[in-house]
C-alpha cells in the first residue's frame, strides 16, 4: 500500500471543518430562521475556503 | 428581455460544449484501461478525427445542451399570457432561479450576471441527472474476460461531470467573465484596491502597519483567487466522478442484490446532483458579488 499521509490529514481536517461550518449553520437558522440567505450566503463561502485547503495539498502530492 | 437570456444561455452553452471538447480534448486519446475496476478517470475517445477526439462524456454534454436548448424553445414557441405545461414550468424554473439570485447578490448585479449563473444551473443539473439515466456508462464496447464475463472498455455514454475536462472549462470560463465583471465594476485602480489597499480607519503608524499588512494579505487573497477555479473544477468533478464509482461499485458488488444495493445510491446521487449545481452556481455567484460590490468607504463598518 503506498500513499501520501498529507492529503489524508488534510481530508480529514476539512471533513470536521466542513461539519463545524455546516453545524454553525444549520444553529444560525434554527435559531433566526428569517436569516436564512445571509446565513447561506456566509455559510457556503466559509465551507469553499475551508475545502480550498484539501486542494493545496493535493497539489503539493505532486512534486 | 427574456430573448435576450435565452440567446445568451444558448450562447454560453455552445461555447462551454465547444471549449470542452477542443482545449483539453488531446489529452484523452488514451485507451481505457482494460484491468481497471471500477470507473476510469478519463473519458474515453469514441470517435477520433486526427488529433481530434470525440469522447463519451462530451456526447452527454451535447445531448444535453441540444435538450435544453430544444425544450427551452419548444416551451417559448406560443408564449402565453396565462402559461401552461412546460411554458409555466420553464417560468416557473428561470423566476424562481431570478428571485433566488436576486436576493443573495442584488438586483443590479442579478440582472447583468443572471443569463450566465441560471445557464450553469440548468446546464449542471441536467447534465448530472442525465449520467444516473440507466444505461450511461452500462452500454458500450468490451470484452469478455477468461471466465467469460462481460466488461465494459469504452461506454458509448459517460456523465459529462464525471469529466475533469468540462468542469475545468466552465470553471475557466466563469473565472475570464469574473475578470471582466470585476473590472467592469471597479475598474483596473479599484480592482487592485479591493485586493491590496488597507480597509477601515487608522491614523499615524498604524496606518503604515496596517497598509504593510493589507498589501501582504492582499497576495493571500490573489492565491487564494487563483484557487477558486480549480476548486471549483475539482468538486463538481470529484463528487460526480464519486457518484458514478460508487454506483458502479454497488451494481457489481454482488450478483444476486444487484438490482436493489445501487437504488439507496441512485437517491443520493440525485440529491447530490442538485447541491452540486447549486453550489457551482452559488459559490460563483457569491465570488462576484464580492468583487463587483462598491465599497461605501470607512462609514461600512464590518
Amino acid at each position: 500500500m503506498t500513499g501520501s499521509i498529507h492529503v489524508g490529514l488534510a481530508a480529514m481536517g476539512v471533513g470536521i471543518g466542513v461539519g463545524l461550518t455546516g453545524l454553525g449553520m444549520a444553529t444560525a437558522v434554527g435559531r433566526n430562521p428569517g436569516a436564512f440567505t445571509q446565513v447561506l450566503v456566509h455559510g457556503i463561502l466559509a465551507i469553499a475556503f475551508t475545502e480550498a485547503i484539501v486542494f493545496y495539498a493535493l497539489f503539493l502530492l505532486g512534486h | 428581455m427574456r430573448n435576450r437570456y435565452l440567446l445568451m444561455s444558448i450562447l454560453a452553452l455552445m461555447f462551454s460544449a465547444a471549449l470542452a471538447s477542443s482545449a483539453f480534448a488531446a489529452e484523452t486519446a488514451a485507451p481505457a484501461q482494460a484491468e481497471h475496476e471500477g470507473v476510469p478517470l478519463k473519458p474515453a475517445p469514441i470517435v477520433e478525427i486526427g488529433k481530434f477526439a470525440v469522447t463519451n462524456s462530451m456526447l452527454v454534454t451535447w445531448i444535453v445542451a441540444a435538450g435544453i436548448i430544444v425544450f427551452a424553445q419548444i416551451a417559448t414557441r406560443t408564449i402565453k399570457p396565462i402559461p401552461s405545461g412546460i411554458q409555466n414550468f420553464w417560468e416557473w424554473l428561470v423566476e424562481s432561479l431570478y428571485n433566488f439570485l436576486e436576493g443573495i447578490i442584488g438586483r443590479e448585479l442579478v440582472r447583468k450576471t443572471f443569463w450566465f449563473f441560471a445557464t450553469i444551473f440548468i446546464f449542471i443539473l441536467f447534465v448530472n441527472w442525465f449520467g444516473l439515466i440507466p444505461g450511461v456508462g452500462t452500454i458500450g464496447w468490451g470484452h469478455y474476460d477468461t471466465n467469460g464475463a462481460f466488461h465494459i472498455d469504452r461506454p458509448l455514454l459517460r456523465g459529462g461531470n464525471a469529466d475533469l475536462n468540462m468542469t475545468t472549462a466552465m470553471a475557466a470560463i466563469f473565472f475570464l467573465l469574473w475578470i471582466v465583471w470585476a473590472l467592469q465594476a471597479q475598474g483596473v485602480g479599484g480592482f487592485l484596491r479591493h485586493l491590496f489597499a488597507p480597509k477601515g480607519e487608522t491614523t499615524g503608524v498604524l496606518k503604515i502597519l496596517m497598509a504593510v499588512i493589507f498589501f501582504m494579505v492582499g497576495w493571500l487573497e490573489v492565491i487564494s483567487i487563483l484557487f477558486r477555479p480549480i476548486s471549483l473544477s475539482f468538486r463538481l468533478f470529484g463528487n460526480i466522478y464519486a457518484g458514478e464509482s460508487i454506483l458502479e461499485a454497488m451494481s457489481t458488488m454482488n450478483p444476486y442484490l444487484a438490482p436493489f444495493l445501487p437504488l439507496p445510491f441512485y437517491f443520493m446521487e440525485i440529491l447530490v446532483g442538485i447541491v452540486q449545481a447549486l453550489v457551482f452556481m452559488l459559490l460563483t455567484a457569491v465570488f462576484t458579488m464580492l468583487i463587483a460590490q462598491h465599497d461605501h468607504g470607512p462609514e461600512r463598518a464590518h
